[in-house]
C-alpha cells in the first residue's frame, strides 16, 4: 500500500489525537521524569564533592554522609523508574489499542474495492504491526526522547555553571551530533519504509498461501511456493540492509563524535586545572557530565531508529485513515417501515471502467414478493446483489429500497433492513454464540437454540462440549455445508425486511438443502426476497423470475407464467433440467 | 513431540550461518573489549594531571589516544553492523523457510492448528524473538569476558575494595535471579493474548463482507476491544515485572558507587589510592553491574525464546525436534530454485486404484469416514454422493493424503501406497477442492502454479474446464490479475479456474469435489461432457446433481461415514433407499416450475 505522501516528516496528528484522553497521566509521567532527571544530575555532584573533600583532607563524617547519599539516590532513582514504566505502558497501550480499534472500524467502512486490492495479511501488518511500532513509540518517546532531551539540557546547563568554555564546547559537540543524526534520519526514512513494505509483502504472501494449503498440496505446487518465498526473502534482505546500514551509520557517527567530545572536554579541563580555574573534583564532574551527555544522545539516537519506523508507520496509518470510502452516508436516516419494494432503474455498473458487468438493468420488485435471478455464470447475478446492501454504487442509474434512492440514506439504515447470505460463509475464531449473533450478547440463548433447531443443527449443537460457548473457527471441524447452514441461521436471527440469498445452498446436498429451505421459506414469507441460484429447485419460493445474460435483463415476469410460456428462456431451462433427470431415469 | 532445548536450536541456527556467526562473535567481542580502553586512558589522564604518575606523552598524548580510539570504534561499528544484519537475517530466514516448508508438507486439508492471523503472528513475532536471542547469545559471552577483564584490572588496583564491593553485589544479583523466575509465565500469557488479537483481526478482515452486510461493524470492533484490553492488562504486567527486575540489578551501580566511596575515603585521603584509581573503579563498576543486569535480561530473553520455540514448534506439531533450525537452502544468491519439482520418469500409468478399510475421524467431532472400500478403473467416472456430513469430502481428502488416514490401505495398480500424501500428487493425481483458492497473481500464474508455460497444455486445460469463453471475455485475458483469493472472478469462474489448474497437471487420476456448486446446469453439463471427452482420464468426483450422476460409471452412496451402497445409478435406484431419497430431492430440480 502506498501512502499518499512519502512519510519523510513526522506527522503529529495521530499521536496527539490518541494521547489527548490521557492528559493527566501524561502530566504525571512528566513529573516522574523530572524527578528521575534531578536524581541523575545530583549523583555526580555528590561524587565531585566527595573527591574534593577526600583529596583535601575533609572530615570522615562528611565523606561517609556523601557515600550514604549516593546509595539513597540510587534507590530512589530505581523506584521512580518502575513507576515510570507503569504509567508509560498504560498510556501507550491505552492509546494504541484505541488506534487499533479505530483502524479496524475504518477498514470495515472502506469500500469492497479496497478490500479486493489488499490481502488480509497485509492489512493485519498495518493494524497490528505498524500500530505495534507506534506502541513502542508512545511508551518510549516520553521516557527516552523527552526525558533525555531535558537531561541533556540540564547537564549542559551545569557544565556552563562549572566553566562557560567547557559548556560552550560540549554544546557544540552535542549540536553537531544531533544535527548529523537528524540529517541521517531524513535520508533513512524512505529506506525504513521500504523495509516495512518488504516485510508486509512477505507476510501478505504467507497469509494468502497458507489459506490455500490444500490447493497447493493437491496441485503439487509446493516447490512453486518455496521459489516465490525465496524471491521475497531476497528482496527483504536487500531492503533490510538498505535500511539498517543507515541506522548503523548513525551509531558510528555518534560514537566518533562523542569520543572526540570527550577528548576535547579532558584537554580543556587539563588546561583549566593547571591555571587553577578548576579543582580536581570539578575535572571529575566535567568528565562524568561529558559521559552523561553521551548516554541520552545515544538513547535518543536509538529511539530515532524507532522514530524512523514510527515515522513510516505514521505515514502508512495516516494514508489508511485518509482513505475515504467512496460510498458515504446519505442525509436520510431511515427507510419506510415494513416490507420494502426493490427498484433498479437503468443501472450500469462495472468493477473497472470500460468493462460493464451490468448494462442498463431495470427491475421492479414489489414488497412481499420474491424474485429469482437466473443466468449463466458471469452474467452479473452476484454483482447485482452487491448493489442492494450498497457495497457499490451504480455507474449510472438508481437503486432504490422502498422507493428511496440508497444514496440518500445512511449505510446503516440500508444494511439494518437487509440480510445477505453469500456463496462462501465466513466463520470467526470465536464461540458458536458470537458466530451466530456476530458478537451481539443481547440475543437470548433460547432464541439461538430455536434457530439452530429450525435449520436442523440442534443435534450438532447438543453434541458440542461447551454448547453455545464452544469455540469455532480454524480446525472447528465444520463442513462447507454446515458452515453455510450456520450462515443461514445468522440471517434467521436478524429478521431483516429484505432477504438476499446468493446461492445459499450451492454447497448443500438436496436433503440438507430442503431442511434449510424450510427455514428460509418461513423467513421469506411476508418479506421481500431476491434469490440467486443455479438450481432451479431453489426457486420454489420465487414469485417472479428474472433472466440475466451478459449483464442485461432478457426476461422478467411471474414464474408460473414464464414456465407456461413455451418460448421463454426460463421454460427452456426447465426443460433442460427435466430432460437431464428423464435421460437418467430411462 | 517435545521441543528440543533452546540452546541446541540456537546453536543449530548459528552453525547454519557459518562464517557470519564467527565474524559476528569476533567483531562484537572486539567492540566490547574496546570499551574498556577509555577507563584505562582516563585513569592515566587523572594520574598525569594530579602528578600521581608521569607519562611520556603527558596529557596531550592521552588526548590523541582518545581521538584515535573514537575514530577506530566508529569504523568498527559500520563493519560489525553489516555483519550483524546479514547474520541475523540468515538465522531468522532459516526458521521461516523451515516453517513454511513444514506447513507445505503437512496434510493439506488438515486445518492449521491456529488461525491464519495467529500463524502469521508466530511467523513474525516468535521468529523475531529467536533472532534477537541468538544475536544476544554471543554478545552476552563477549560482555562476560569484558566484565571479567574489568574485574581483574580492579583486583590488581585494589584487591580489598574490589572484593568488599563485589561480594554484596553478587548476592543481590542472585536474589534478583530468583525473582525473575516468575517472568516466563507473564510472557507466555501476554504473547498468547497478542496472538488472539492478531487472530481476531485476521478473521475480521477476511469476513469484511459478512460483517458489513450484517451491520455488525461496531460489535465486531467491540469484540476486538475486549481482546485488546486483555492484551493490555497482561502486557503491562509483563513489562512491569521485567522492569522491576531491571531496577534491582541496575540499583547495583549506585549502591556500588556508594560502597566504593565509603571504602576509598580513607585511602584517598592518605594517598594510597589515586583519583585516577577512584575514577577507574566508578567506570568499571558499571561494566560488572551492567553485565549482571544484562545477564538477568538475557536470561529473561532466553526464557522468552523457549516460549517462542515452543510456539513455533506448535505450528509444525509432529515434525522432529530439530526440524525448525535444520539447514535448508535459502537461495539468497545465484539462481532461484526451480518452481516445479524435478521431472521424474513418468510413473506407471494408472490401471486401477483399490481402497479398503479407509478410516479417518475428525479429532474435534469424531465424525469422518469408517472402513470405506472403493475401486476405481482407468477411464471411468466414479461419483460419490450423500448428505451433508456423510463424509464425502473427507473420503476424497483421506484418499489423497490431504488428511492423515487412521487405517485402511490404498493400492495403485495392485501396489500398496505407503505415503498417500507424497504419492497422490501430480502427475499421478490432481484435485479440485470444494472451495478452491486462487492467489493474488495473474490468471496464468494461478493455472500454472510453477508448471512450465506450455500454451498447448494450458489451452487444452482451459477448454476442458469450460473457461475458454471467460478468458476471452476478460480484458487482459490470461494476464488478468485475479485479486486477493481470486475475488475479481465470479464464484463459478474461480471453480472452473481451479478445474483448469487441475487439468493442466496432466494427471492420471483427477479428483473433483463438487465442482458444480457455483455452476448453472447448462455450464455444468457441458463441463462434464468435456471432461469425459479427455481420453483415458479417470475421475473421482463428489456431486449430487443428476448431470453428474447420470454420467457416472459407478456411484458410491455414503451415509454417516460408511458406504451405504455402490453401483450404477439404475441399480442403486432399484436397491438403495438412501439413493432414492437423494435422487428424489435432486429430481425436484427439474420437476419444479
Amino acid at each position: 500500500m502506498s501512502a499518499p505522501t512519502p512519510p519523510h516528516r513526522l506527522n503529529w496528528r495521530v499521536p496527539v489525537r490518541y494521547l489527548r484522553p490521557y492528559r493527566r497521566q501524561v502530566l504525571l509521567l512528566a513529573a516522574i521524569l523530572a524527578a528521575t532527571i534531578a536524581v541523575q544530575l545530583a549523583a555526580p555532584l555528590v561524587a565531585s564533592r566527595f573527591i574534593d573533600q577526600a583529596t583535601g583532607g575533609g572530615p570522615m563524617e562528611t565523606l561517609v554522609a556523601l557515600a550514604a547519599l549516593t546509595v539513597a539516590l540510587a534507590l530512589l532513582g530505581q523506584g521512580i523508574a518502575v513507576a515510570e514504566t507503569w504509567v508509560a505502558e498504560r498510556i501507550s497501550w491505552g492509546a494504541t489499542n484505541a488506534l487499533r480499534e479505530d483502524l479496524a472500524a475504518h477498514l470495515l467502512r472502506l469500500d469492497a474495492a479496497f478490500h479486493h486490492a489488499h490481502t488480509p495479511g497485509e492489512l493485519i501488518e498495518r493494524v497490528d504491526g505498524d500500530v505495534g511500532t507506534l506502541a513502542r513509540f508512545f511508551s518510549r518517546f516520553a521516557v527516552y526522547v523527552v526525558g533525555n532531551a531535558v537531561l541533556m539540557v540540564g547537564v549542559l546547563g551545569l557544565l556552563y555553571a562549572i566553566d562557560w568554555r567547557v559548556g560552550l564546547g560540549l554544546t557544540l559537540f552535542v549540536a553537531t551530533a544531533l544535527a548529523t543524526m537528524l540529517r541521517l534520519r531524513v535520508v533513512a526514512t524512505p529506506f525504513s519504509a521500504a523495509e516495512r513494505q518488504a516485510a508486509a509483502d512477505a507476510y501478505g504472501f504467507l497469509g494468502e498461501y497458507l489459506a490455500g494449503l490444500e490447493d497447493i498440496r493437491a496441485s503439487g505446487a509446493g516447490a512453486f511456493v518455496l521459489r516465490r518465498w525465496a524471491e521475497l526473502t531476497r528482496r527483504w534482505l536487500a531492503a533490510k540492509i538498505g535500511a539498517q546500514m543507515r541506522g548503523y551509520s548513525m551509531v558510528a557517527s555518534s560514537q566518533g563524535l562523542f569520543g572526540l567530545g570527550m577528548a576535547f572536554a579532558l584537554a580543556l579541563s587539563a588546561v583549566l586545572y593547571r591555571d587553577g580555574s578548576l579543582t580536581i573534583g570539578a575535572v571529575f564532574l566535567v568528565f562524568r557530565y561529558a559521559e552523561m551527555l553521551r548516554q541520552p544522545t545515544e538513547q535518543i539516537r536509538n529511539e530515532v531508529q524507532d522514530l524512523q519506523q514510527a515515522g513510516a508507520s505514521f505515514g502508512r496509518i495516516e494514508g489508511l485513515l485518509a482513505r475515504q470510502p467512496h460510498l458515504t452516508d446519505g442525509p436520510g436516516d431511515r427507510l419506510p417501515p415494513g416490507p420494502l419494494a426493490v427498484d433498479l432503474d437503468g443501472v450500469w455498473f462495472g468493477y473497472q471502467p470500460g468493462t460493464p458487468v451490468l448494462r442498463g438493468v431495470t427491475l421492479h420488485l414489489p414488497p412481499h414478493r420474491v424474485l429469482g435471478i437466473v443466468g449463466r455464470t458471469g452474467s452479473g447475478k452476484t454483482t447485482l446483489t452487491r448493489l442492494l446492501p450498497r457495497f457499490y454504487d451504480p455507474d449510472a442509474g438508481v437503486v432504490c429500497l422502498g422507493g428511496v434512492d440508497l444514496r440518500t440514506v445512511s449505510l446503516a439504515a440500508v444494511r439494518s433492513r437487509l440480510g445477505l447470505v453469500t456463496q462462501e460463509a465466513q466463520l470467526f475464531n470465536a464461540s458458536v454464540r458470537h458466530n451466530l449473533t456476530l458478537f451481539d450478547d443481547e440475543v437470548p440463548d433460547d432464541r439461538l437454540v430455536d434457530v439452530l433447531e429450525s435449520v436442523g443443527m440442534g443435534e450438532w449443537l447438543r453434541a458440542l462440549p461447551l454448547g453455545l460457548d464452544t469455540t469455532l473457527g480454524a480446525g472447528g471441524g465444520l463442513s462447507a455445508g454446515q458452515t453455510q447452514v450456520l450462515a443461514c441461521a445468522r440471517l434467521l436471527l436478524r429478521d431483516p425486511d429484505v432477504v438476499i440469498l446468493d446461492e445459499p445452498s450451492s454447497r448443500l446436498d438436496p436433503v440438507t438443502e430442503r431442511l434449510v429451505h424450510g427455514a428460509l421459506g418461513r423467513l421469506l414469507a411476508g418479506r421481500t426476497g431476491i434469490v440467486v441460484a443455479h438450481r432451479l429447485s431453489t426457486f420454489a419460493f420465487a414469485d417472479d423470475i428474472l433472466v440475466l445474460e451478459r449483464g442485461e435483463v432478457i426476461e422478467h415476469g411471474p414464474r408460473l407464467d414464464l414456465a407456461a410460456t413455451p418460448g421463454s428462456h426460463y421454460a427452456a431451462m426447465l426443460r433442460l433440467a427435466a430432460g437431464d433427470a428423464a435421460e437418467v431415469a430411462r | 513431540m517435545t521441543p528440543q532445548p533452546t540452546l541446541r536450536s540456537l546453536l543449530q541456527m548459528a552453525r547454519f550461518t557459518g562464517g557470519w556467526s564467527l565474524a559476528h562473535a569476533l567483531l562484537w567481542g572486539v567492540m566490547n573489549l574496546s570499551t574498556l580502553l577509555p577507563g584505562l586512558i582516563v585513569r592515566s589522564f587523572f594520574d598525569a594531571l594530579t602528578g600521581a604518575a608521569a607519562l611520556p606523552g603527558g596529557t596531550s598524548g592521552i588526548v590523541v589516544l582518545l581521538v584515535a580510539l573514537a575514530l577506530g570504534q566508529a569504523a568498527l561499528w559500520l563493519v560489525a553492523g553489516y555483519v550483524e544484519i546479514v547474520f541475523r537475517f540468515l538465522a531468522s530466514a532459516l526458521l521461516r523457510r523451515n516453517l513454511l516448508g513444514r506447513l507445505l508438507a503437512r496434510p493439506g486439508a488438515l486445518a492449521l492448528p491456529y488461525s491464519i492471523g495467529e500463524t502469521i503472528g508466530r511467523f513474525r513475532d516468535d521468529v523475531d524473538v529467536a533472532e534477537d536471542t541468538l544475536d544476544w547469545t554471543d554478545e552476552i559471552v563477549g560482555q562476560g569476558v569484558v566484565a571479567l577483564v574489568a574485574f581483574a584490572i580492579l583486583l590488581a588496583t585494589d584487591a580489598g575494595i574490589t572484593l568488599a564491593v563485589f561480594g554484596p553485589l553478587v548476592v543481590v544479583a542472585a536474589v534478583a535471579q530468583r525473582c525473575s523466575a516468575a517472568l516466563g509465565r507473564y510472557r507466555a500469557a501476554s504473547s498468547q493474548a497478542a496472538s488472539d488479537v492478531s487472530g481476531a483481526l485476521g478473521d475480521l478482515l477476511t469476513a469484511v463482507e459478512t460483517v458489513r452486510a450484517a451491520g455488525a461493524e461496531e460489535r465486531a470492533v467491540a469484540h476486538l476491544r475486549r481482546l485488546n484490553e486483555r492484551r493490555r492488562t497482561l502486557t503491562v504486567k509483563d513489562r512491569l515485572a521485567t522492569r522491576m527486575l531491571e531496577a534491582v540489578t541496575a540499583n547495583l551501580t549506585g549502591i556500588g558507587t556508594g560502597l566504593i566511596m565509603l571504602l576509598a575515603a580513607g585511602r584517598l585521603r592518605d594517598g594510597g589510592l589515586t583519583v585516577g584509581d577512584f575514577v577507574l573503579f566508578v567506570s568499571y563498576l558499571g561494566f560488572v553491574t551492567d553485565f549482571v543486569s544484562e545477564l538477568g535480561q538475557y536470561l529473561a530473553q532466553f526464557r522468552q525464546a523457549t516460549v517462542a520455540f515452543g510456539r513455533l514448534h506448535g505450528l509444525i506439531g509432529d515434525a522432529p525436534a530439530s526440524a525448525l533450525a535444520a539447514p535448508a537452502p535459502l537461495h539468497l544468491k545465484g539462481l532461484l530454485p526451480a518452481a516445479a519439482p524435478a521431472p521424474k520418469p513418468r510413473p506407471e500409468p494408472l490401471r486401477d486404484v483399490a481402497v479398503s478399510g479407509l478410516t479417518y475421524r475428525h479429532p474435534a467431532t469424531g465424525r469422518g469416514i469408517v472402513g470405506v472400500d472403493l475401486s476405481l478403473e482407468r477411464g471411468t467416472l466414479t461419483v460419490v454422493t450423500g448428505r451433508v456430513g456423510a463424509g464425502k469430502t473427507t473420503l476424497l481428502r483421506t484418499l489423497l493424503g490431504l488428511l492423515p488416514g487412521e487405517s485402511g490401505e490404498i493400492r495403485w495398480n495392485g501396489a500398496l501406497v505407503a505415503d498417500p500424501a507424497a504419492f497422490f500428487a501430480p502427475p499421478r493425481a490432481a484435485y479440485t477442492a470444494q472451495a478452491p483458492r486462487l492467489f493474488s497473481d495473474t490468471l496464468r500464474q494461478n493455472l500454472l502454479l510453477g508448471l512450465p508455460d506450455d500454451p498447448a497444455v494450458l489451452a487444452s486445460a482451459i477448454r476442458g474446464a469450460m473457461l475458454d469463453r471467460d478468458v476471452a471475455a476478460l480484458a487482459d485475458g490470461l494476464e488478468t490479475a485475479v485479486g486477493s483469493r481470486g475475488v475479481k472472478l465470479s464464484g463459478g469462474q474461480v471453480q472452473r479456474a481451479a478445474a483448469a489448474r487441475m487439468l493442466a497437471r496432466g494427471a492420471d487420476l483427477m479428483v473433483i469435489d463438487d465442482v458444480s456448486s457455483a455452476l448453472d446446469l447448462e455450464t455444468e453439463r457441458d463441463l462434464w461432457r468435456r471432461l469425459r471427452d479427455r481420453s483415458g482420464a479417470t475421475y473421482l468426483a463428489v456431486s449430487h446433481r443428476p448431470v453428474a450422476l447420470a454420467q457416472a460409471d459407478q456411484i458410491v452412496v455414503l451415509k454417516d461415514g460408511r458406504v451405504e451402497a455402490c453401483g450404477t445409478l439404475a441399480l442403486l435406484l432399484a436397491t438403495s433407499a438412501e439413493m432414492r431419497a437423494l435422487w428424489h430431492e435432486a429430481d425436484d430440480d427439474g420437476a419444479l416450475g
